[in-house]
């Protein structure tokens, strides 16, 4: 358990909260009830849901599509940040430093919009500011004219030092996929100094192995999609149970079986090790993908219950609002596009 | 009166104010020691209690339904108490 200065009271609150939260979640049932509706029944749907206040907000000035989408984020960021607002000592820190993966997502949706000439507001609907960087310095950002002001305007911030190193050489190759792998790299390598410096950082690190472990097997399974070879280094990140030397070994196996075999014989985890055997045949990447969230998840609700106060019920829950987010956004989107219901379910983490 | 009887007197006396003073002390001890485990039971069931009421407020009855049961114990300490010093 992480520090407690004042006793566990105020961490048995929090994960209390964080619990009967979780439990007003979707269920499989709304959601496949859900893709049977149309759009505006969707949007009505959702209303009755804890997404009324911001749907009421927004109606007058958005509808269709982009009023769910952006009423939706907006109640993912509120919530995010009312949870950081509960949250006590390490255990606040900790979710703060969680939460600054979004800060990544947001400085590369700015960048990439602008780059492609989209307008403030446009760019501004898909924004999600849940991190360290909040709606007003976004809002910020969005109005300057150019890349290199954006980057100038980070300075001071935790991710400035990597955007400055990084931005040359990613407006010279045109790409900003290079600079990305690295800041997630730096965010992940930062979390665990973080959880290594703050008492009670071994859960928090439990969690950050096995979420660079999920994040490093689904990139080795994306990569092999590909047809093109590649240095699969430049990809990983370092700190999880595997070495970056190990996953480029993983990832020069060209058979599959061989590859999932040689996977399997490292992992440990019950629950992983029952996926990937299910994964030899021709699996649609996306598939993949989602069968491995779910191991994520299933693994992370494990630790909570076996930490019940500590930062993991807060983690789970988090990561379940998150996805949460994204099938409602996966359904809207979908029924938009006119899109059969079975492909649309195939996008859902249930 | 002889000596030796006064002693005696006084010991008996000193042994009946002993006495009373062991009970008040076992006493004292069984409710404040219940009264301390039920504060500590009670501060984790609270705390859930408070956050749980936090996010639905339909629970608050059973919730402090829940906080209160710890009570028992220093109700027990008590009738304990009572036992040692009436009886």
């Amino acid at each position: 358990m992480a520090e407690m200065r004042a006793g566990p009271a105020p961490y048995i609150y929090v994960c209390t909260r964080m619990r009967v939260r979780k439990s007003k979640l979707l269920p499989k049932e709304e959601y496949l009830r859900m893709l049977n509706m149309s759009l505006p029944e969707i949007t009505r749907s959702i209303e009755e849901l804890e997404y009324k206040r911001e749907i009421d907000e927004l109606s007058a000035s958005f509808h269709g599509i982009d009023l769910i989408e952006i009423a939706l984020s907006w109640n993912l960021a509120k919530e995010y940040q009312a949870i950081i607002a509960i949250t006590p000592g390490t255990l606040k820190a900790f979710t703060q430093a969680y939460l600054r993966r979004w800060d990544i997502q947001n400085i590369l949706t700015i960048l990439r919009g602008k780059r492609q000439g989209l307008k403030p507001g446009k760019i501004k609907e898909i924004l999600i500011p849940a991190g360290e960087l909040d709606r007003v310095f976004l809002d910020r950002l969005l109005i300057e004219d150019s890349p290199e002001r954006i980057v100038e305007a980070l300075k001071g911030k935790k991710l400035y030092p990597v955007v400055v190193k990084e931005f040359p050489a990613a407006v010279q190759s045109n790409s900003l996929s290079h600079m990305e792998n690295e800041l997630y790299k730096d965010f992940y390598q930062n979390l665990i100094s973080d959880a290594n410096a703050m008492k009670g950082g071994k859960l928090f690190l439990n969690y950050i192995r096995l979420d660079i472990d999920i994040t490093n097997i689904k990139n080795l399974f994306r990569l092999r999609m590909d047809t093109f070879e590649e240095d699969a280094r430049e990809m990983m990140i370092p700190g999880g149970t595997f070495t970056v030397e190990e996953l480029q070994k993983l990832h020069s196996i060209p058979d599959q079986n061989e590859f999932i075999d040689a996977l399997m014989a490292r992992v440990r985890v019950k629950t992983l090790l029952a996926v990937l055997d299910t994964l030899r045949g021709d699996k649609p990447i996306r598939e993949i993908e989602i069968d491995l969230i779910r191991v994520q998840i299933e693994q992370m609700e494990k630790m909570a219950k076996l930490n019940p106060f500590s930062i993991h019920p807060i983690l789970v829950y988090l990561e379940k609002k998150k996805y949460e987010v994204f099938n409602l956004r996966a359904i809207a989107r979908g029924k938009e596009s006119k899109l059969p219901t079975d492909r649309i379910k195939g996008y859902l983490v249930m | 009166m002889p000596a030796e009887i006064v002693a005696a007197i006084t010991d008996i006396e000193l042994m009946k104010a002993s006495q009373i003073g062991m009970k008040g002390i076992a006493a004292a001890l069984a409710v404040g020691l219940t009264g301390l485990g039920t504060g500590v039971a009670e501060m984790a069931i609270g705390s859930a209690a408070v956050g749980a009421t936090a996010e639905n407020k339909d629970i608050f009855g059973l919730a402090l339904l829940f906080t209160v049961i710890p009570e028992t114990i220093v109700i027990f300490g008590l009738v304990v108490a009572l036992l040692v010093l009436f009886s």
